[in-house]
C-alpha cells in the first residue's frame, strides 16, 4: 500500500478501513473455500504421486525412493496382462454403450417410434443405478452353472455346458456396455432434440436423400456429442471396479482396478505399489478427459436458437415397430430382467439356479435389513446405516461447496476464479478408485483413518464437481444484475447470497443435491479402497456378501440398493419435473 | 454534507478504469449538485456504463477519487473502497433485476428490511411508493407476472424507497418498446422531480437524454467531450463528434479566418474548386488560423427558390421526403450534400433547383 500523507480529504476515513476493505466477506469466503477445494483437489494427487516413488522393501516395513513401482508395472506377471483387458473391456463398453446410446437417442427424439415419450426414463434408469449390483444379476442371469438361462437351457432344452457364460471379459463388456448407455444417450439426444430441423430440411432441398441427409448434416452435428459420450464412457469402465470384480476376476482376468484394490488392501497389501498403478490408470484417464474437455466439448454445435421447433419426426413407416421393439428389447435387458433374476434370487433361502416355489422366503431380507434381528448381518445393516449418512452429509456438505465455488467461479473475474474452474474439473480427470488410493496415502497415518470422515472426504473430492455444474448452469442463466441490486439496496454480500441468490438457485442447488445422494448411495469404488470394519457403506456390504456370504443374501441386499435408488429417482422426478435431472 | 457544497454534491475526480489493456474510463471527472439530474449520454463502450458501476461501487477503479456529499466512496491511492451495500445509493437496472421469487410488495419492501425498520413503517413506505409508481394494485402479484414497463416502474419503486443519498439510472429504458419508452421518460422525470433525489442517467439515446436531463455529459472513448443544459449541448455543441452525435448535423471542414469579439468570426471552406467565407459563432478555445468544422442543423439551413442577397449557395434537390410536419431533403452542393429541412409549404421536389441561406447565428464553427 502507498505510504503517501492523507491529504485532509481523506481524513474522515479511518485508517482501519484501509485494511477493512480488503477483509470483506467476499474476499474470505473466497480464500476460505478456494484453500479448502485446493486442499481436497491437490494433496491427494501429490502425495500419490510422492507415494509412487517409495519402494516397500522385501520385509513391507521400511521403504527407499526409486522408480522400481513403475518398473514392477511392466515386468509383473499379472500387471501387464491386467492392463491389456482394461483396454479390451474399454474398447467393448465403449462401442456397446455408443451403439445403444446413440440408437436409442435416435429413435426416442427423432423417429415416430410409438411410446417414445414413457420409454424415455427407463433408458435413463441403468444410469442411476449400480453396475456392481448388475454385474451380481447378470450373472445370477447367465453365469456358467449358476445362471438361470443356463440352467434353463439345461433343463428345457436339453442342452450340454451353458447357452451364454458372461463369468469372462465378454460379460464385463456387455454389462458395463448395458449400464453405461445412457451417459452417451444424454449426450446426444439434447443436440438431436434441439438441432434446427431446417438445417435437415435444407439439404433435403438440395437433393439429398434421407440417408446422405442423416450421414453428411445430422451426423457431424451430433458426432461432437457422440465421442464425449464415448470418451466419458471408455474413462468411467477404466475406472469401473465391481463389474470386473464380480464377472471376470474371479475367472482369471484382472483389470487396472482389481488389481489397484487388492494392492490397497489385499494380503499383498502395497499401497505405493498400488500408488504407481493409480497413476498409470490416472494418467490414461486424465489425457483423455483433458482432450474431451479441450477439443470435443467446444465443438458441439450450437444449434439452439430458443424457438419452438416444429416437432420435426421421421416417419419410420413399418419400420416404427422394430425400433419399438428394439426400445423394449434394452428395457428388458438392462433394467428388468436383471431386478426381476435378483428379486427371484433373493427370495430362495439357498440359490441352486432353480426357481423352488415351497422355499420362497423374505428371511434375506431379515438378516440383511433388520440390525436388530439376531442373526442380521453387521457389514450390511452398517452398510444401509452408513450410506444414508455418508449421501446424506456429502450431498449437504459438496453443495454448500459448490454453490461457493460456482459463485466464485461466476460472479468474481481474475486468477481465483480461472483457478477454482480448473480444480472442479480436475477430479473429473480420475477415476474414484485413484482418487480413493491418493486420499488412502495421505490420510493413512492420520486420525480420520477407518472413519466415516475418510470416506466423506473421498467423495466430496471426486463428484462435488458433479454439483458444482448444476448450480454453474442455472447460475449462468441468471443475470448478475439481480445480486448487483441487492447490494445496492444496501445488503451485504452474505446476505444477499442467503436472500437472494440461493432462493435462485434453488432448482440447481436441489438437482444437484439429489443426483450426489444417488451417487453417494451407490458409490462402491472408492468406499471399497477406504472403508474398514465398521465403516461399510451399501454397496461395500453388497461386496461383504458376495464375497463371504452366499448368492441370495448378496441379492437381497442388492435388490434393497436398488430399490432405494429407483425411489430416490422417482421422488426427484416428481419434484423437479422431467428434464432436471441429468450430467 | 455541508451547506457551502451543494454545488458538488457528488464528486467524481480523475476516474481511470482499465479493462486488461483497454482504457474503459479515462481521467473523467465531473461534478453534479444536489437534486440535479444528470445524463452521461454516448455510445455503447464510451465508459458510460463503467463511470456508473464505479459510482455504485459494483467495480473497483485504477485512480481517481469519488464522493459524494462529501463522504469519499472510493479511492484507490488511499486505500479506501466503500462496499456497495454501505453507499445508500438506489439503483434502476438495464434488466430491471426484479428478483422473481418475490412479489412485488416484497421486492419494495428489501431495502427497507435490510436497514431494519419496523414491520408497521416498511408497510406504509411500500404502499406509499408503489402509488408513486402507479403500481398499488400490483403488490401481490409476482414478478414474473408483471410487464416490462411495470417491472419498470417496480425497480424504480425499490431503488427510491429508501429515500437514497443518490439514484443510479443504468439505460432502463432500453429494454421497453418506442412508445412506452417515451412514456416512461415522461414518468420517471415526473417521479425523480417529486422525490428530488439526485440523479445519474446513463443512456446511449440522445431523445432520452434531452427531456430527462437538468445536464448532459457526452462521452466518448472513455472521455468527456461535453458538458451541459440539454439547449447548449444541442446549439452549442463544442465539436463535430457531439454536433453529430446530438441530433444530425451538416458538417463541412474548415479553417478560421477572423475570430472577432462575442464568439464571433469567420470560416472558410474550400468547396467546388473556390474559398468561401461563412459568418458564424465559434465554439470556445478556437484561434484564428484552427482547422475547425462548420456545423449546421438541418432545420437551420433555409432553402429558398430565389438567391435573395447573392450570398447563398446554389444547389439541386436531390431527394425531398415527407415527413408531415416537415420535409427531409437531401440538396446537392458540388460534391457536398446538405441535408435540410424545410416545411412542407415550401413544395420542393426532386430536381428542383434551390438557393441556401445560413443564418450566422446558428451556424457554428467547432472543433473537428
Amino acid at each position: 500500500m502507498s505510504t503517501q500523507t492523507l491529504t485532509n480529504e481523506t481524513l474522515q476515513a479511518p485508517a482501519a478501513s484501509r485494511w477493512r476493505s480488503l477483509v470483506t466477506q467476499e474476499s474470505v469466503a473466497t480464500v476460505v473455500v478456494s484453500l479448502i477445494v485446493a486442499a481436497a483437489v491437490i494433496l491427494p494427487l501429490l502425495v500419490l504421486i510422492v507415494s509412487s516413488f517409495r519402494v516397500l522393501d522385501p520385509g513391507g516395513f521400511d521403504t527407499t525412493w526409486g522408480l522400481d513401482n513403475y518398473r514392477t508395472l511392466y515386468t509383473d506377471r499379472v500387471i501387464p496382462k491386467a492392463f491389456v483387458n482394461t483396454l479390451i473391456v474399454c474398447a467393448g463398453s465403449t462401442l456397446i454403450a455408443t451403439f445403444f446410446g446413440v440408437a436409442l437417442a435416435w429413435v426416442n427424439a427423432r423417429t415416430n417410434c410409438p411410446g417414445r415419450g414413457r420409454m424415455e426414463p427407463f433408458n435413463l434408469v441403468p444410469f442411476f443405478l449400480s453396475p456392481f449390483v448388475g454385474a451380481i444379476a447378470w450373472h445370477n442371469l447367465a453365469g456358467g452353472k449358476v445362471g438361470l438361462i443356463n440352467s434353463w437351457g439345461r433343463d428345457f432344452l436339453g442342452m450340454q455346458g451353458n447357452l451364454i457364460n458372461v463369468d469372462n471379459l465378454y460379460g464385463v463388456i456387455w454389462v458395463t456396455g448395458l449400464f453405461f448407455a445412457p451417459l452417451v444417450y444424454l449426450f446426444v439426444i439434447g443436440s438431436l432434440r434441439r438441432m434446427d430441423p431446417s438445417l435437415e430440411d435444407s439439404a433435403r432441398t438440395t437433393g439429398a436423400g434421407l440417408v446422405r441427409t442423416a450421414m453428411t448434416v445430422t451426423l457431424p452435428l451430433v458426432a461432437p456429442g457422440i465421442l464425449s459420450g464415448a470418451i466419458i464412457v471408455f474413462v468411467t469402465t477404466a475406472g469401473e471396479f465391481g463389474v470386473p470384480f464380480k464377472l471376470s476376476a474371479p475367472y482369471g482376468w484382472q483389470t487396472l482396478t482389481t488389481q489397484i484394490f487388492s494392492k490397497a488392501v489385499g494380503d499383498d497389501a502395497n499401497i505405493y505399489l498400488g500408488a504407481a498403478m493409480s497413476m498409470a490408470l490416472g494418467v490414461i484417464t486424465v489425457l483423455l478427459i483433458w482432450i474431451q474437455q479441450r477439443y470435443i466439448a467446444p465443438r458441439s454445435f450450437t444449434t439452439v436458437t430458443g424457438k419452438g421447433f416444429r416437432p420435426n419426426v421421421i416417419d419410420l413407416g413399418g419400420w416404427k415397430w422394430v425400433a419399438f421393439a428394439f426400445n423394449l428389447g434394452f428395457i428388458l435387458v438392462a433394467v428388468v430382467l436383471p431386478i426381476l433374476c435378483l428379486f427371484i434370487v433373493s427370495l430362495h433361502p439357498v440359490w441352486q439356479s432353480r426357481i423352488i416355489l415351497h422355499d420362497l422366503t423374505l428371511h434375506n431380507y431379515v438378516r440383511t435389513l433388520f440390525f436388530w434381528a439376531p442373526d442380521h448381518i453387521a457389514a450390511a445393516t452398517n452398510g444401509i446405516y452408513n450410506s444414508f449418512i455418508l449421501a446424506f452429509a456429502g450431498a449437504t456438505i459438496a453443495m454448500i461447496l459448490s454453490l461457493v465455488v460456482s459463485y466464485m467461479i461466476h460472479r468474481t473475474k481474475g486468477f481465483g476464479a480461472r483457478l477454482l474452474d480448473f480444480l472442479c474439473v480436475v477430479p473429473v480427470g480420475f477415476p474414484g478408485i485413484v482418487i480413493a488410493m491418493g486420499v488412502l496415502v495421505t490420510y493413512i497415518k492420520t486420525p480420520i483413518y477407518a472413519t466415516l470422515w475418510i470416506l466423506l472426504l473421498g467423495y466430496i473430492t471426486r463428484f462435488f464437481p458433479y454439483g458444482q455444474r448444476n448450480v454453474s448452469s442455472v447460475m449462468l442463466a441468471i443475470s448478475e444484475e439481480l445480486d448487483q441490486s441487492s447490494r445496492m439496496a444496501g445488503a451485504s454480500w452474505f446476505t444477499t447470497l442467503r436472500r437472494i441468490t440461493i432462493p435462485l438457485l434453488k432448482p440447481g442447488i436441489f438437482a444437484g443435491w439429489v443426483l450426489l445422494f444417488i451417487i453417494f448411495l451407490r458409490e462402491l469404488s472408492i468406499s471399497i479402497i477406504l472403508y474398514s470394519s465398521g465403516t461399510e457403506t451399501l454397496s461395500v456390504g453388497v461386496y461383504y456378501l458376495t464375497n463371504y456370504e452366499n448368492d441370495t443374501l448378496t441379492a437381497a441386499l442388492s435388490v434393497t440398493q436398488t430399490v432405494m435408488l429407483l425411489a430416490c429417482v422417482y421422488i426427484f422426478r416428481r419434484i423437479a419435473g422431467r428434464e432436471a435431472l441429468t450430467v | 454534507m455541508t451547506a457551502t457544497n451543494a454545488a458538488a454534491y457528488v464528486e467524481v475526480q480523475g476516474l481511470v478504469k482499465w479493462f486488461g489493456a483497454d482504457r474503459a474510463v479515462d481521467d473523467v471527472s465531473f461534478n453534479v449538485s444536489k437534486g440535479n439530474f444528470v445524463t452521461l449520454l454516448g455510445p455503447s463502450g464510451c465508459g458510460k456504463t463503467t463511470t456508473l458501476m464505479s459510482i455504485a461501487g459494483l467495480h473497483s477503479i485504477d485512480a481517481g477519487q469519488i464522493r459524494v456529499g462529501g463522504m469519499i466512496y472510493t479511492a484507490p491511492k488511499n486505500g479506501i473502497f466503500m462496499p456497495p451495500e454501505k453507499r445508500d445509493i438506489g439503483m434502476v437496472f438495464q434488466s430491471y433485476a426484479i428478483w422473481p421469487h418475490m412479489t412485488v410488495a416484497q421486492n419494495v419492501a428489501y431495502p427497507l428490511e435490510i436497514r431494519g425498520m419496523p414491520q408497521p413503517e416498511i408497510d406504509s413506505r411500500v404502499a406509499d411508493v408503489l402509488r408513486l409508481v402507479g403500481l398499488a394494485e400490483m403488490a401481490a402479484k409476482l414478478a414474473t407476472q408483471l410487464s416490462g414497463g411495470q417491472q419498470q416502474r417496480a425497480a424504480l419503486a425499490r431503488a427510491i424507497v429508501s429515500r437514497p443519498r443518490l439514484l443510479l439510472f443504468d439505460e432502463p429504458l432500453s429494454n421497453l418498446d418506442l412508445k412506452l419508452r417515451e412514456q416512461m421518460r415522461v414518468e420517471l422525470k415526473r417521479i425523480q422531480n417529486e422525490v428530488g433525489i439526485t440523479s445519474i442517467y446513463v443512456t446511449h439515446d440522445q431523445a432520452e437524454a434531452l427531456v430527462m436531463s437538468d445536464e448532459i455529459i457526452v462521452m466518448s472513448k472513455g472521455r468527456i467531450q461535453q458538458r451541459g443544459t440539454p439547449h447548449e449541448i444541442y446549439a452549442r455543441p463544442v465539436n463535430a463528434y457531439v454536433s453529430n452525435f446530438i441530433g444530425v448535423a451538416n458538417l463541412l471542414k474548415g479553417r478560421i479566418v477572423a475570430v472577432n469579439g462575442g464568439g464571433r468570426g469567420k470560416i472558410e471552406i474550400a468547396q467546388n474548386g473556390k474559398q468561401l467565407q461563412f459568418p458564424c459563432l465559434i465554439a470556445a478555445g478556437i484561434r484564428a488560423g484552427d482547422e475547425a468544422v462548420l456545423s449546421v442543423r438541418p432545420e437551420n439551413v433555409q432553402a429558398r427558390r430565389d438567391n435573395g442577397d447573392g450570398r447563398c449557395l446554389e444547389g439541386e434537390v436531390l431527394q425531398a421526403i415527407f415527413l408531415g410536419n416537415c420535409v427531409d431533403c437531401r440538396v446537392r452542393w458540388g460534391d457536398f450534400e446538405w441535408k435540410v429541412l424545410t416545411h412542407p409549404r415550401g413544395r420542393l421536389s426532386k430536381g428542383d433547383k434551390v438557393y441556401l441561406h445560413l443564418d450566422p447565428e446558428h451556424t457554428l464553427a467547432v472543433q473537428p
